[in-house]
Formats: structure tokens, C-alpha cells, sequence
């Protein structure tokens, strides 16, 4: 900003007469040189010469000057450099500046689908690669999470059972009275069809049950080769692994949540000057081809006209008599309670067929359509009621910037509430609707009978969930999209024009993905290999769409706004991340493990093997540890948090305050100057009427003098103030 | 960095380097993509600097610009002689300051330099009207326009003096979050 002031200087000299300040003639008889005009320019935002030190070289890129310009100024620093005393350091810092240059460069090759992405907004705008973006940034964490989960829990699954070690009953644990719950034998016939083969594969049953896929194949190995001193404690493994899996999941989208935040706080949240920001900065000059151009220009139209629409309907609005406005309020209201009992439908028949298809018990080709019912019904309703939602939005007259926020959060609740609701049902289910005093819980503190070992069940059901979504995208690409796009582009009837080609709606893109990977986090602990399946499902995502987008889509013709939407998309997946949590906090707390399988069978919760292995520890740090966990910990930890939360809140709210006086501070001087620039040129009207007419002033300088005399002894009588 | 090449001198280089936000490499392969345009003006040795001038009718037909509506303002404010007809360094500059690592402040200027069609340092009535005329395709009524142009005066101009300076804009840009990724070709 220095350069730019400093090259205003150049182009706006400041004028060459005595400054109004600093002389003792007074303001009227100033002089003025004969070619100054009215277009006064001064430069008041020059800064003051401030000791700077001169040893700095001003960064030639930032000068908007000609390169030719530049190149000059860069030939006369060169040869200044051996002259200044401080060169080496100079030397360094470009140096440096040329390595990290360089560094930057060889890093940019790592980063995943640079390319492809950059065509990508380039032919169809920044609201469709803000989706790419987000699925990349998805695949990332899946994938560092998936090397998380391996190094940690897999891989030392593996190579204990392969070193044929026993897995040992702890002698502490009471087994009397709960034989029956011990048996548990998966393991299936060596004979198999191929169709068993194929229905076990994307089931999860079968082979697939009894392996590294679900939590029921890990085992509690806990002590190890005593002769090595090494001891690997896998339950504590499991649960540890999956809590630091949570919690940096967590941390990345906080840190991505800040980097958005932080543009949407300096810009006000950009509510403010829509239509200047719009004409000056909405032209994206990164778009090729012109099929896209002329669409971006449709849609620059289309979003003005909606945008002065929405005034007048603001100001219609604003007259409406009080009728007119009751009625439209209890047609909205009556329209919520439509839409509320349409998503209560939803759930009443996702929990009904979660139930149905838990108890039922046929094989072949028609049990595997009752395994997959809840997923359908899922899908099924995920995709005909935000339609249905959208045109009951449609009558209840609200703007369009609204109707589209709107759209968006019922969107959210169906999606996120309905995975609630699979996982309400199934808990009822297993854990006999949380009474274990009823007749099927008694021995074994969970439904036995059915559930032999239920974290494999839920860990099935979440496999389910995430494969179905993966089959129906594909086939939604093959059977839905690449024919529509063929009927449009050779079949040139009305009906067809009107349908028109597929539109890449950015918006149920992410929550679908926002809905896997959610899925993903609430099936992370019973199938530890849900985040690696999960990194291939998505990159496969990433070439499926990307293919349908260039052959099937044409760009949308509703624009998008990418930056505040991005916050709302991290928002929402940070919901869907709280929803798994909690499912995760209760299910390791609260719940009886499984009697006859995984690491965790001979604790009364999952949770207790933290507690366990914390007594091995040596005595103060298992003090130190017992203290932190204890209730007497929370109090200090609570005025801990409440003080940090004022210091932050007191922060902010002084950033904002003093940007909000910065702002009418610039306001200010806008209008200082242009008072005083109003001033000065009425001082040279005046000036130059002066001129005209020689004989008046004669007078009024005498007693201007004489005036001026009294007050100013310095004034020379000899001096003329007429202008030469 | 092998010094293979011998299109520029290696001190050339290292001024471009510093005056722009390319690297080496990059320098070079806009070197022949300013070339491709047109292969018999363009000599492969630049090390004497020769004085060679593209006429804009061969920058406006690059792929990165050919449907730009404001290719022709572009051009026009990156090249010395203000008609569109561009040198090497010309080109290199145009492309280092649409480039995603320019600074805001920089772009801004720029980009009010090149929304100003009649070249008087302030962004008056018309200049609006013409910007939203490419903008749009001329498609927007009479009316429409005359609105919109009101709407926008009335938000950005500080100063109350009827037309949009320097600063307004770059007031105005401050708070419009997008400007740094639309104000931006790839090339």
C-alpha cells in the first residue's frame, strides 16, 4: 500500500505554492500560480517521511508500474547493492526468497488433482470446484485416517495372530452365569456357491464377517514376548486409536472452518454493497470457452434481474395491508407443519424398516433385499423429499436467497436425523430400549439371541449403508445421466428442450458426501477399515463425477456463492462429526461389550481398559491420571475453559469494534478532504474574480494590510499579495 | 538450475524473476506461448532485447482470453502504447498480476484501471454502463441498467462526488470476499 501512495505521488504532485498552514499571509490573499485549475489533486494520504530504513528494497512486484519501469528500477538497485553496507544480507534474503520459491514449486506437484480441478473452474466457476475442493479434502483425511487406523490396530492384529499367540481370559473377570453369551462361531461353511460368495461380499456377512473388516475378528492379545520386555496392549489400541481418529478429524475441519471463517468476518459477511461487489468482482476472468461465457452472462442477467426483483417485492412486502400479511404467515406456518409431518413420515418408516428387516431371517437373493431395506428407504427418502420440499417452498413466497438457505436445512435435518433415527432403532434393538432387566437381556446384559456379537451387526449396517450409496450414485450416473443427455442432444422435441440437460447442483452433492462421510464416522469403531474403504469410494467419486460433469452437465445457471457457502458446508459436516461422537461416547461407556468377540469381551465396558492400564503405569503418574479424570479435575478445568472464552470473546470483540472505527475513521477523512478540496476552490473563484477586476482589491489590501500588520509583525509592507 | 537455455541472459532472467511473480520455468513457457502467437515476429533471442510488438489482434485470440468480454480493456491497460499491442514484458506483466499469487491491493488497482473505458481515473456513469452492457450482453433494459448503476454509486462512493476514484473502489473490493479468485486467469 506504501508503493501505491508513493506512486500516487508521482502521478499527483503535490502543487507548488506556500501551504495555507504554515504562512503569514492569510487564507484570502494567498497567491496562486496562474496555470493551476480547479482539479486540485492533492495527495493527503501520503504518509510522513518516517525514518525508514533505506536498506530495504521496495518489492518490484507489487509497483503497478510498467515492466519497463520496473526493469529500470531493478537495473539502478543492482548496481546500488555493493555500494550499501548491508548487501549480504540482501544477497540472503533473495536468495532465501528464490529457495522458497523454488520449494513452493516442487510442492505444488504433490498436491492431488491440481490440474484437474483448475479446468474444472475453469469451465464451470468457482461453486462447482468449491465441490471438488471438499471431496479432495475428504479423501485426504480418509486416507491419513485409514494409515492411522492401520499402523495402530491392524497391522499388530496381524502380526500377533500370525505369531499364533493365545488369547488369554484375565483371571480378575467372573464368567459364572454368562457361559451361554460366550458362544459365538461365525465362521463359514468351506463350501460355498458363488452366488453365496457374492451376497456374503456385499453384505458383510459370512467370510466377510469373521475377518479384519469388523471389530468381532480382533482379539484382546494383551502380553506379549516377556523375553523382549515388549508388550503391545490392543484394546487399549482399538479405543485410543479411534479417539485420536475423532480428534483429528476434528482439528482439521476446525482448521479449515478457520481459514473461511476468518474471510467472512473480515468482509462483514459480505450481507453489505451486494451490487458493487457483484458488477466489480463477479465476473470470473478465469472461464474459457464460449459456451460458458455466454451462459456466465445469462446468469450475471438472470442474477441482477432476481436481485432488483426481490426489491420490489421487499417494498411490496412492506405495503401489504394486515390481512394480506396473516394469511401469508399462517399459509407458511401451515406449510412448515406440512413439511414437518412429510420428514416425521420419513422416520416413523425408516425405524419400522430397520425392525423389519433385524428380525427377519431368509437367505438368497430376497434376504439380501430385507438386509438392504433401511439403506433404501434411506436413499429412497433422501431423494423425494427435499423435491417435495422444494415446491412447497415455492409457495410460501419467500425470496430466492432465502428459499435456497431454506432448502438447504431441511435438506441437512432429513439427511443427518434419519441416520439417527437406523441408529435409534437398532439400539433399541440390541440394548432391549436401554432396560437390561428385561427377558431377553438378562444374562448377558444385551440382547443375546439375536445379537451374538453386536458391534459386527452395527459395523455390518454401516458397511451396508456406505456401499449402497456408493451402488446407487453409479448407477444413477449410468441409468439417469448419460441417457438424459443423450435423449436432449439428438431428440429435439419440446418436452425435451424443457428438461434440458443435467445441471451439476452443487449443493445435494456435499451433503451427500457430508451424509458418507458421517456414516463413515459412526461405523469407524466397529469396522476399522471403513475409513480405507471409504478413501477408494471417494476417489472413485472424484473420476465418476468429474466424467459426468464434462460430458453430461451444462454449468448452472444460478450462480453460487462459494466462500460463505464453504463455511456452511464445514458447519454441517461438523454436525454430522458431533452425531458420530456421540454415538461413540455412548456405545464405549454405556453399553455391555460382546461376551464372544472382540478385544473388549472380558470388560464391563470399553471403556475399562483405560482405567486398567493406567494402574500398570508407576505410581505417580497413575495418581496424576486417576486426578485428571476425577470429578475434582472439573471445576478447576471449567474456570479454566470460562476464562479462556472471555479472554477470546473480549478479543473479538475489540477486533470488531476497532475495525468498525476504522471504517467511519475512513468515511471521515473522505469528507475532511472534500470539504477542504470544496474550500480551496472557492478560495480560487474568489481569487480569480480578484484578478478581474484590479481596482476593488486596492482598497481591501490596504486594510488588509493594515489588518494583517497588526496581527503579524513579520509582514513585509513591500511584499506584493497581488498575483504577478 | 542448469543455465541451458539462450533465449534470455541470466541477468534478464533474474530481473523478470524479481519483477514478477513467476519462476524460471514458468518465465520460459510463457516466453513460448508469447512466441506460438506468431512464430516469424518473435526472434528465439531475446538477449539483445529486441523491440517486438504483438498486435492485439493476436493476444485477443489466446484461448485464456478470446471469450473474456474485457479482453480488449485488458489489453489495452497491460500494454505501453494503450492500444493493445504488446511486448514480452507487456504480456509477462498482464499475466503475473491475473496471477493467483498478486497481492489484493495490486490487482485492485488494475482492475479499476481497466473498468475505467474512457481513461480519467475515475469510474463514471458510463464507464458502468459499459462495464455492465459486456457484463450482461447488453441483454438488461434501459431501465434496468439506469437502476443498477444508481444501486452501485450509491454503495461505493464515499465521497459523494457522483463517480467511483481509487479509493472507493479499493474500499469496496476490501469487502468482497471473491475478488482474489475471479480476478484471475491460469495460464
Amino acid at each position: 500500500m506504501m508503493e501505491l501512495r508513493e506512486f500516487n505521488n508521482q502521478v499527483h504532485p503535490t502543487p507548488d505554492y506556500p501551504s495555507p498552514y504554515g504562512s503569514q499571509h492569510s487564507l484570502r490573499l494567498r497567491t496562486v500560480p496562474p496555470q493551476e485549475t480547479s482539479a486540485v489533486q492533492f495527495d493527503w494520504a501520503s504518509p510522513p517521511e518516517d525514518a525508514e530504513d533505506s536498506n530495504e528494497p521496495p518489492n518490484l512486484r507489487e509497483l503497478p508500474l510498467h515492466m519497463g519501469l520496473k526493469r529500470a528500477v531493478w537495473q539502478v538497485q543492482q548496481m546500488k547493492i555493493p555500494v550499501v553496507s548491508s548487501s549480504w544480507n540482501i544477497k540472503q534474503s533473495q536468495t532465501f526468497r528464490r529457495f522458497c520459491e523454488v520449494a513452493k514449486h516442487v510442492l505444488s506437484y504433490f498436491v492431488l488433482w491440481k490440474r484437474g480441478i483448475q479446468k474444472i473452474g475453469g469451465h464451470f466457476g468457482g461453486g462447482v470446484q468449491s465441490y471438488f475442493l471438499f471431496l479432495r479434502f475428504l479423501v485426504i483425511l480418509n486416507f491419513l485416517s485409514s494409515l492411522l487406523i492401520a499402523g495402530f490396530v491392524l497391522i499388530p492384529s496381524i502380526v500377533f495372530r500370525s505369531m499364533n499367540f493365545n488369547s488369554t481370559i484375565p483371571t480378575t473377570v467372573n464368567l459364572t452365569g454368562v457361559e451361554i453369551c460366550l458362544q459365538y462361531d461365525p465362521k463359514p461353511d468351506t463350501l460355498m456357491v458363488f452366488i453365496t460368495y457374492f451376497l456374503d461380499l456385499i453384505s458383510g456377512t459370512g467370510f466377510m464377517e469373521y475377518s479384519y473388516l469388523f471389530y468381532g475378528y480382533y482379539t484382546n492379545f494383551n502380553s506379549m514376548v516377556e523375553s523382549n520386555g515388549f508388550s503391545y496392549n490392543i484394546p487399549l489400541a482399538y479405543l485410543l486409536t479411534a479417539a485420536f481418529y475423532f480428534l483429528f478429524c476434528f482439528i482439521c475441519m476446525i482448521i479449515r472452518m478457520g481459514g473461511t471463517a476468518r474471510v467472512a468476518v473480515v468482509t462483514g459477511g459480505g450481507a453489505t454493497g451486494g451490487y458493487s461487489a457483484l458488477v466489480f468482482t463477479g465476473w470470473d476472468h478465469g472461464l474459457q470457452e464460449d459456451r460458458t461465457t455466454k451462459l456466465k452472462q445469462s446468469n450475471f442477467r438472470y442474477r441482477l434481474q432476481v436481485d432488483l426483483e426481490e426489491e420490489r417485492l421487499k417494498k411490496k412486502s412492506a405495503s401489504l395491508t394486515l390481512s394480506q400479511t396473516v394469511s401469508l404467515y399462517a399459509l407458511r406456518v401451515f406449510l412448515n407443519m406440512v413439511v414437518l409431518i412429510l420428514i416425521g413420515a420419513t422416520f416413523y418408516g425408516i425405524a419400522k424398516a430397520t425392525q423389519f428387516s433385524q428380525l427377519m431371517k431368509t437367505t438368497g437373493f430376497k434376504g439380501l433385499v430385507l438386509q438392504y431395506l433401511p439403506s433404501m428407504v434411506i436413499t429412497a427418502s433422501n431423494f423425494v423429499v427435499p423435491l417435495l420440499c422444494d415446491k412447497i417452498a415455492l409457495l410460501e413466497k419467500y425470496s430466492a436467497s432465502t428459499t435456497v438457505i431454506l432448502a438447504l436445512l431441511r435438506a441437512v435435518f432429513l439427511r443427518l436425523v434419519s441416520l439417527g433415527v437406523l441408529l435409534y432403532t437398532l439400539w433399541e434393538q440390541i440394548t432391549c430400549e436401554g432396560d437390561i432387566s428385561k427377558q431377553n437381556c438378562i444374562p448377558c446384559n444385551y440382547y443375546y439371541d439375536e445379537y451374538k456379537c453386536w458391534e459386527t451387526r452395527v459395523g455390518q449396517e454401516m458397511y451396508k449403508l456406505t456401499l449402497f450409496d456408493f451402488l446407487i450414485t453409479i448407477a444413477t450416473l449410468i441409468l439417469v445421466e448419460f441417457p438424459r443427455r443423450i435423449v436432449v442432444d439428438h431428440c429435439s422435441c419440446k418436452l425435451t428442450q424443457w428438461v434440458g440437460r443435467q445441471e451439476f447442483l452443487v449443493a445435494p452433492n456435499v451433503l451427500a458426501l457430508v451424509y458418507s462421510q458421517t456414516v463413515v464416522w459412526t461405523g469407524a469403531l466397529f469396522c476399522p477399515l471403513l475409513p480405507f474403504i471409504n478413501t477408494i469410494k471417494f476417489i472413485l467419486f472424484y473420476f465418476c463425477k468429474k466424467i459426468t460433469l464434462f460430458q453430461n452437465c451444462q454449468p448452472a445457471t444460478r450462480n453460487f456463492r462459494s466462500t460463505t457457502s464453504n463455511f456452511f458446508f464445514l458447519l454441517v459436516l461438523l454436525f454430522g462429526w458431533m452425531l458420530a461422537t456421540m454415538v461413540l461416547l455412548y456405545s464405549v461407556t454405556k453399553i455391555h461389550p460382546s461376551y464372544g468377540c472382540g478385544p473388549f469381551r472380558f470388560s464391563p465396558t470399553m471403556w475399562e481398559v483405560v482405567p486398567q492400564a493406567a494402574e500398570m503405569l508407576n505410581s505417580t503418574s497413575a495418581e496424576f491420571l486417576f486426578y485428571m479424570g476425577s470429578q475434582k479435575f472439573s471445576i478447576p478445568l471449567f474456570i479454566f475453559s470460562c476464562v479462556l472464552l472471555c479472554y477470546v470473546s473480549a478479543l473479538t470483540s475489540v477486533h470488531g469494534k476497532s475495525v468498525a472505527l476504522l471504517k467511519s475513521q475512513c468515511k471521515l477523512e473522505q469528507r475532511d478532504k472534500q470539504f477542504l478540496v470544496r474550500q480551496i476552490e472557492e478560495l480560487n473563484a474568489t481569487v480569480q474574480k480578484e484578478q478581474r477586476e484590479p481596482q476593488q482589491p486596492q482598497r481591501e489590501t490596504d486594510t488588509a494590510t493594515r489588518w494583517n500588520q497588526h496581527d503579524n509583525y513579520a509582514f513585509d509592507r513591500d511584499e506584493d499579495p497581488r498575483p504577478y | 538450475m542448469g543455465n541451458k537455455q539462450t533465449i534470455f541472459t541470466s541477468q534478464q532472467l533474474d530481473a523478470y524473476q524479481d519483477c514478477t511473480y513467476f519462476t524460471r520455468k514458468e518465465i520460459l513457457r510463457l516466453f513460448h506461448r508469447y512466441r506460438d502467437l506468431a512464430p516469424q515476429l518473435v526472434p528465439l533471442d531475446y538477449t539483445a532485447g529486441p523491440d517486438v510488438r504483438l498486435p492485439y489482434e493476436l493476444i485477443g485470440s489466446m484461448p485464456e482470453l478470446k471469450d473474456n468480454p474485457f479482453r480488449q480493456r485488458i489489453a489495452e491497460v497491460f500494454s505501453e502504447d494503450g492500444e493493445g499491442n504488446m511486448t514480452l514484458d507487456d504480456f509477462l506483466d498482464m499475466f503475473s498480476v491475473l496471477s493467483e499469487m498478486a497481492p489484493r491491493d495490486l490487482k485492485a488497482y488494475y482492475a479499476f484501471k481497466i473498468y475505467d473505458f474512457n481513461n480519467d481515473d475515475f469510474i463514471c456513469r458510463s464507464d458502468l454502463e459499459k462495464t455492465l452492457n459486456r457484463l450482461t450482453r447488453n441483454e438488461l433494459t434501459e431501465d434496468e441498467v439506469r437502476m443498477v448503476c444508481e444501486k452501485v454509486i450509491d454503495e461505493a462512493d464515499l465521497d459523494n462526488d457522483g463517480r467511483l476514484s481509487l479509493e472507493d473502489f479499493q474500499h469496496m473490493i476490501v469487502r468482497a470476499p471473491d475478488f482474489l479468485s475471479t480476478f484471475h486467469i491460469r495460464i
